[in-house]
């Protein structure tokens, strides 16, 4: 060869070389010449900001990690939620990155949709205001969800300019009875916040205030503050109520009474406790004289609660010191929720006169929420009246009430447009005219006063992901621009937030921002309540016009934990976490009584047809005694029609059945119906049930130990058994040669651990939810679950008492990091290791899926990837950077969050000390309203965990195995009435 | 009609005659069942492992199963070629050499279900001690790795055994063979003339193979039981397994070479060679494993309660009367009532109830697999995590597969290779004239 020819073929052989290359796309991760100064690669940028999935407005801190928002955490300033989320918070990300979110206007075409560009929907959104306007006064209706103050304003300033009425706020769940019963004992309807923690004894009816009631994470937090073991005491919680929700089964005792008779059994109980009580306020005469009918067999009667728990009850609030009374929940008719409301707060100022812990100053913005039927009223009018424009920001009416149908047909009604701003093609944005995209909660400029004593601001927290303007924004260009209080909904968020602020400056606004919110806001101080007769008259009015207790079957509707009211139904991890009561993912289920079942002839996993009159639903059944026999239970939220890909077609939508009933005086709706005909219908789909039994088979596995023995050391144990065995420390103190082969690991200054309060946890299924969003963890979807295949790293087990299946323990089960690890031996390959801090480090490259790990695991917490589990765009915008996301054919599991031990030890490596403890959280830990998880290191004696390890309460889950698990179990306190 | 060294030479090599069109079919037909398999498990390999019905918490399935089957089925192969020829026991030699081409074969089938089974085989290497720069080398701990020592130190050991044993009957072909044949079996026969000396070490050599295959038969299933005892879960952790498992496997074997022969020696017309008594003899040999191995089930039953571990008496007890009470009930009455019936001389002198319960020995002991390995996981020690399994169809193509695998390896042989050694055959007529003494 010439070498002119050499040189010709090579020059063309890198020519094609190169081009080839460049064909293959960009594949390189480039450092930015010049960085934004918030933007440091592989480490994430907090920013405060507020929840927005339902009313509580708890205050979130974004981590932003390489310009994209990647995780959620309570904000630890926060006075709601203090540090901790609940799962419907931590799923609040996937709203953000939702695959069918929608990115673009669309404007309906005949039946099809047309898209638009946001410039020509603003223009058409004006056109219409104006063209509405010109027409006459009143116009345009508005429909909000529960929004701050800031953003209220502005409705109404622009609303006001097109000649239009304040907006309606729409809550599915709007606290009707429970501010009807202030208004008519106190005169003045409000949600007060209560001091719960303050409490030594809580008695609730229903309002289930661990999963959605007002505040669900600050309650769940100051519950387990007066609800859990301290010094020998522990608060006493009773439900007394028609079936048990999460709430119930945190209950110390859950009395099952029938459906509507609430108001009678606190009725039962004041006749009790006044008769105690001899006070000479005239009320209290009456009140008595009102409540001398409800006899305890009266009540027995009524409401098949027994003679002896009332008398049980009665006795407990007469010896309390500071009890508390709570309402009723959602699934109740609302006449009956407005009479026991009343005879409640009743029941709260007879035995405590001042309302000390309810605090009538600090209340809930959802208070805002107009009426139910206000709300349908104004849909109602509209068949007949002329109004030309609906607005409805982020609600979804059609869905979420009884008739939505006839919902979205006034909506469609003649000529009329209607416009919805929200993300997502719901039941109600596929009946308007117009739907506009507008930024998320997380990605736009707000503020949200979410109690009286707090304003929490929100800011952008990434950059966009689409063309989407805020809602603020978009509100502003409706005005004329000389009318525009601001030219940027930010600066009228500055603005409201900075009122009344000590200083008005830009420094004391960026101090805001960072810290999240102003939490200093003066609330006035409420006078002492004052009670005149004619309230108790009210009181019995009521109580006339209820209709006796449910004796035939009862179709009762309840808010879930995971869904709220059907709009987190489409955030995939909110189906795959199994609800912690039922334990069945994706489904939705009929909890109904054992004996009801087997009368019908089901069984379990079932289908039943439920028909009322408002119509007919299939749906699972699954039997739970904590349900009235009359009752049956099913959880709103599933059922969509529309919305995204993980909602429609998913589960059953009972809310049709309610029919449209509500309590004329407080305007609080139905959530209960009479069934007209109960039937089994047949086996269906496999129940995808992730829980293979619900008892505990006489196993060591959450174990409890009663009050009184609470802070007994138990006997030293020499054996391993299954009835005693020793506690087996992941630590040398935890060798004895006697049953141990091989020598103690030696383990390098630190030996992670966890401690697992059993007393303090009440099953929310958070940490779960975190794990999730932390790890990287693949959603499966239905069927996988029913195979067997869900993934969850860290799962809520419930077990139902043996003797008392009324009494459920909830426990968090995780891998262990067992010293002694089953798993490390049998791998041939050594994929999962044991490092020198005493992790069970799982090692995805070197994995090739014998799963002999997962079979011989004790604690069967290993999970194998089925499949390459879908993170369909933008879905993958989520995956923590920091966690290897694991393919087909690998195992895995809880690591103890490793890439935050790592990250810490960066941290205190480059300061040259040693891990503080504390400085480490993992994502469960992190979000636990109750503060039931805790992690630290074992081998530092000062560490908060070696120190509760040393609890006389503290057990190992089957530690007979001589496993060694690092993840040490504080027994759970129990009490009986 | 007593057997001479003609009529034995006459009656084997018969059946080398070229094949006719339904041999052909046959072939085809099992090679169509392979290819099944063979598409089932790439359709996995592509898809991913959950196209099975594995799931948490049995992870494993059918997969171990038949991996479990067919090291089982390989096992009376060299029992029989091995321990009965150390042990002189005459009746084994018209069966030995069927008996150890179905050991062969059944290792073969085996050895592919651990990659089968595998999440990522495509990195099935990690499981060798190779050199490597992170010198990270297997977890001899664990007993998947003993399984890799046991399965291919077996595999290597029956295969020579195999082998060595056939080098006369080879030769012998290769001497009545004529043109491409006869240079294919002068290959095979590795220049075997049949003088005094090649006689001389060729004794030695097969001596020293079923001395070393012996023990074997005893080791490879004692590991595979290990890979199940060695591990915390109930039903699993307990120290009969290994004397179980190698029962159970003698078991199966035999059950299969009942199930071989049967049809061999109609087609074959090898009546006069395996005699109705070497079927008897296996047949009786099947009682005596029967009987260990439901001393094992009454042991296992016996040892769970009087352990007085919950989790332990409860494994058991839903073994019997739980989820999978029918599978359990097949395992006990195919593997241990059914048998029974051979103490009877009228049955197991007729052939077709030999076969019928050869066959449900063989499915009895599948099921037994099944029971252990589903059985036991899918109820331990968390009530929480309890769960069943189901097989799914591909499994069911991969088995079938498998199955056809081994037919069709074995179809291939019978029709190519003496099925019957030829030698050992006239060993016996020196010796003793027939083997019914």
């Amino acid at each position: 060869m010439h070498r002119r020819t050499f040189l010709k073929l090579s020059s063309i052989g890198t020519a094609a070389f190169a081009v080839g290359c460049s064909a293959k796309g960009e594949d390189r991760l480039h450092a930015m010449v010049r960085a934004n100064e918030d933007m440091v690669t592989g480490q994430a940028t907090l920013y405060a900001t507020a929840c927005r999935e339902c009313p509580a407005g708890c205050g979130v801190l974004a981590a932003n990690r390489e310009g994209r928002v990647i995780k959620l955490e309570g904000n630890p300033l926060h006075p709601v939620n203090r540090r901790a989320l609940c799962m419907r918070g931590q799923a609040a990300l996937q709203g953000l990155y939702h695959p069918d979110r929608l990115h673009r206007p669309r404007l309906r075409d005949g039946n099809d949709w047309r898209e638009i560009s946001f410039a020509q929907a603003a223009s058409l959104l004006r056109e219409k205001m104006t063209a509405a306007a010109a027409t006459g006064p009143g116009r345009i209706a508005m429909v909000t969800e529960t929004v701050g103050r800031t953003q209220m304003a502005l409705f109404e300033t622009v609303l006001a300019h097109y000649g239009a009425g304040s907006p309606l706020v729409f809550e599915p769940r709007a606290y009707e009875a429970l501010k009807f019963a202030y208004a008519q004992v106190l005169g003045a309807p409000m949600l007060p916040v209560l001091h719960m923690e303050r409490a030594d004894l809580l008695l609730g009816f229903g309002a289930d205030f661990l999963e959605t009631w007002l505040s669900p994470v600050a309650y769940a937090r100051k519950f387990k503050e007066m609800h859990r073991w301290r010094e020998g005491r522990k608060g006493f919680f009773i439900e007394v109520s028609p079936f048990q929700s999460l709430t119930g089964a945190n209950a110390d005792r859950w009395v099952g009474c029938r459906p509507g008779g609430e108001a009678a059994v606190i009725m039962g109980l004041l006749r009790m406790v006044l008769a105690a009580d001899t006070g000479r306020v005239a009320w209290r005469g009456d009140l008595a004289a009102l409540a001398a009918d409800y006899t305890p067999d009266a009540v027995a009667r009524l409401t098949g609660v027994p003679e002896e728990a009332l008398a049980a009850v009665a006795d407990r609030l007469l010896a309390a010191e500071r009890p508390l009374v709570l309402g009723t929940g959602a699934g109740v008719w609302g006449a009956s929720a407005a009479a026991a409301e009343m005879a409640a707060l009743f029941l709260n100022l007879v035995l405590d006169p001042a309302l000390s812990l309810i605090d009538r100053g600090d209340r809930y913005r959802v208070e805002v929420a107009d009426r139910r039927d206000t709300v349908l009223n104004a849909f109602e009018a509209m068949a007949d009246n002329d109004t030309a424009l609906v607005l409805l920001n982020n609600v979804n009416p059609v869905f979420a009430l009884p008739g939505g149908d006839r919902l979205g047909d006034l909506l469609a009604h003649g000529d009329r447009f209607t416009v919805v701003f929200g993300n997502t093609m719901d039941e109600t944005a596929a009946r308007a005219d117009l739907v506009v995209p507008v930024q998320n909660a997380l990605e736009t400029w707000d503020a949200y006063e979410a109690t009286s004593r707090t304003i929490t601001t929100l800011q952008p927290t990434m950059g966009r992901i689409s063309a989407a303007p805020g809602l603020g924004d978009l509100w502003l260009d409706l005005l004329p621009i000389e009318e525009r209080p601001a030219t940027e909904y930010r600066q009228l968020t500055a603005r409201t937030v900075q009122a009344a602020a000590a200083a008005d400056t830009e420094a004391a606004w960026l101090a805001i921002l960072q810290q999240g919110g102003r939490f200093d806001i003066e609330a006035s101080l409420a006078d002492a309540p004052r009670v005149d007769r004619q309230a108790v008259d009210r009181l019995r009015r009521s109580l006339d016009r209820l209709p006796a207790p449910a004796q035939d079957p009862v179709l009762l509707v309840a808010p879930s934990l995971r869904f709220l009211d059907g709009r987190t139904a489409d955030r995939p991890w909110m189906p795959e976490i199994p609800d912690p009561v039922c334990q069945v993912a994706w489904q939705t289920v009929a909890m109904v009584h054992p004996r009801t079942l087997s009368d019908l002839g089901a069984r379990e996993g079932d289908r039943i047809a439920i028909a009322t009159d408002g119509g007919q639903v299939q749906v699972h059944a699954y039997s739970h005694p904590g349900v009235s026999p009359v009752g049956v239970v099913v959880p709103a939220g599933q059922g969509h029609t529309h919305m995204g890909r993980y909602a429609r077609g998913q589960g059953v939508n009972p809310i049709a059945l309610l029919g449209d009933g509500r309590d004329p005086l407080s305007g609080a709706p139905d959530g209960a119906a009479p069934i007209v005909r109960l039937t089994a219908a047949g086996p269906g789909k496999a129940l995808a049930s992730v829980s293979g039994s619900r008892f505990q088979h006489g196993r060591k596995i959450a174990v409890s130990v009663p009050l009184e023995r609470a802070d007994i050391p138990p006997p030293k144990s020499k054996y391993l058994d299954m009835d005693s065995f020793p506690l087996t420390l992941p630590l040398p103190e935890g060798y004895d040669p006697k049953r141990d082969f091989y020598p103690p690991h030696d383990h390098h200054t630190y030996r992670w651990a966890m401690v697992v309060d059993l007393d303090r946890c009440v099953g929310c299924s958070a940490c779960v939810a975190a794990c999730y969003a932390e790890n990287s963890v693949g959603v499966v979807g239905e069927e996988q679950v029913i195979a067997g295949r869900e993934m969850a790293w860290i799962r809520i087990e419930r077990y139902q008492d043996e003797q008392d299946p009324t009494r459920l323990i909830f426990l968090p089960m995780l891998c262990q990091h067992c010293d002694n690890a089953p798993c490390e031996s049998v791998c041939p390959v050594y994929a999962p290791h044991h490092s020198v801090e005493g992790l069970n480090n799982q090692i995805y490259n070197r994995c090739i899926g014998t799963r002999y790990c997962g079979q011989n695991c004790p604690y069967k917490v290993r999970r194998f990837n089925w499949f390459t589990w879908p993170f369909p765009e933008p879905l993958n915008l989520q995956l923590n950077p920091d966690v290897t996301v694991r393919s087909a054919g690998v195992m895995e599991k809880c690591s103890f969050c490793v890439q935050r031990i790592k990250t810490a030890r960066t941290r205190a490596k480059n300061e040259k000390r040693e891990i503080r403890d504390g400085e480490v959280v993992p994502a469960c830990v992190q979000t636990c309203p109750t503060q039931a998880l805790w992690f630290g290191n074992l081998m530092d004696p000062e560490s908060t965990v070696r120190k509760m390890v040393d609890s006389p309460r503290a057990y190992q889950v089957m530690g007979y195995l001589n496993t060694k698990p690092a993840v040490i179990y504080l027994k759970k306190v129990v009490q009986a009435l | 009609m007593a057997l001479t060294y003609r009529s034995i030479d006459n009656t084997v090599l018969d059946t080398l005659r070229p094949p006719d069109r339904t041999y052909w079919m046959v072939i085809a037909l099992l090679f169509a069942g392979v290819l099944v398999g063979a598409a089932c498990w790439g359709y996995q390999i592509l898809v991913g492992i959950g196209v099975g019905g594995q799931n948490n918490p049995v992870h494993w399935g059918t997969y171990l199963i038949n991996f479990v089957f067919w090291v089982g089925i390989a096992h009376s192969g060299t029992l029989i070629s091995a321990i009965l020829y150390l042990f002189r026991a005459g009746w084994r030699n018209p069966i030995a050499r069927a008996a150890e081409t179905m050991t062969v074969f059944a290792v073969c089938v085996a050895g592919l279900y651990p990659f089968i089974h595998l999440g990522r085989v495509w990195m099935v290497y990690y499981m060798l001690p190779l050199p490597n720069q992170r010198t990270l080398w297997p977890n001899f701990q664990s007993p998947l790795m003993f399984d890799v020592v046991a399965i291919s130190t077996y595999l290597i050991v029956s295969s020579l055994f195999w082998y060595t044993g056939l080098l006369p009957d080879l030769a012998t072909v290769r001497d009545r063979a004529r043109g491409v044949r006869r240079k294919i079996f002068t290959v095979l026969s590795m220049g075997w003339t049949g003088e005094h000396e090649q006689w001389r070490h060729y004794a030695r050599g097969y001596l020293f193979f079923a001395a070393l295959a012996t023990p074997l038969v005893i080791s490879v299933h004692s590991v595979v039981s290990w890979d199940f005892a060695l591990a915390v879960i109930p039903g699993w952790h307990t120290t009969i397994f290994a004397p179980y498992f190698v029962a159970g496997a003698i078991h199966s074997g035999l059950a299969m070479v009942l199930t071989l022969m049967i049809p061999l020696r109609r087609i074959f017309h090898y009546e006069q060679i395996i005699t109705l008594h070497v079927l008897e003899s296996v047949a009786k040999t099947i009682v005596f494993t029967g009987l260990i191995v439901g001393f094992a089930y009454g042991t296992e039953m016996f040892i769970a309660w009087y352990s007085r571990v919950p989790a332990e008496m409860e494994a058991f007890r839903w073994r019997a009367f739980g989820d999978y009470a029918v599978e359990y009930w097949i395992m006990v009455v195919c593997n241990t009532v059914v048998p029974l019936l051979l103490l009877f001389k009228k049955v197991r002198t007729r052939i077709v109830w030999l076969f019928s319960i050869s066959i449900l020995v063989n499915i009895g002991m599948w099921y037994e697999r099944f029971v252990i390995i589903v059985g036991s996981v899918a109820h331990d020690f968390l009530p929480h995590a309890w769960g069943l399994y189901r097989p799914t169809l591909i499994e069911f193509g991969i088995m079938f597969g498998s199955f056809c695998l081994f037919f069709f390896l074995f179809v291939l042989f019978v029709k190519h290779m003496p099925s019957v050694s030829m030698t050992e055959m006239k060993e016996t007529v020196h010796a003793g004239g027939a083997h019914d003494h």
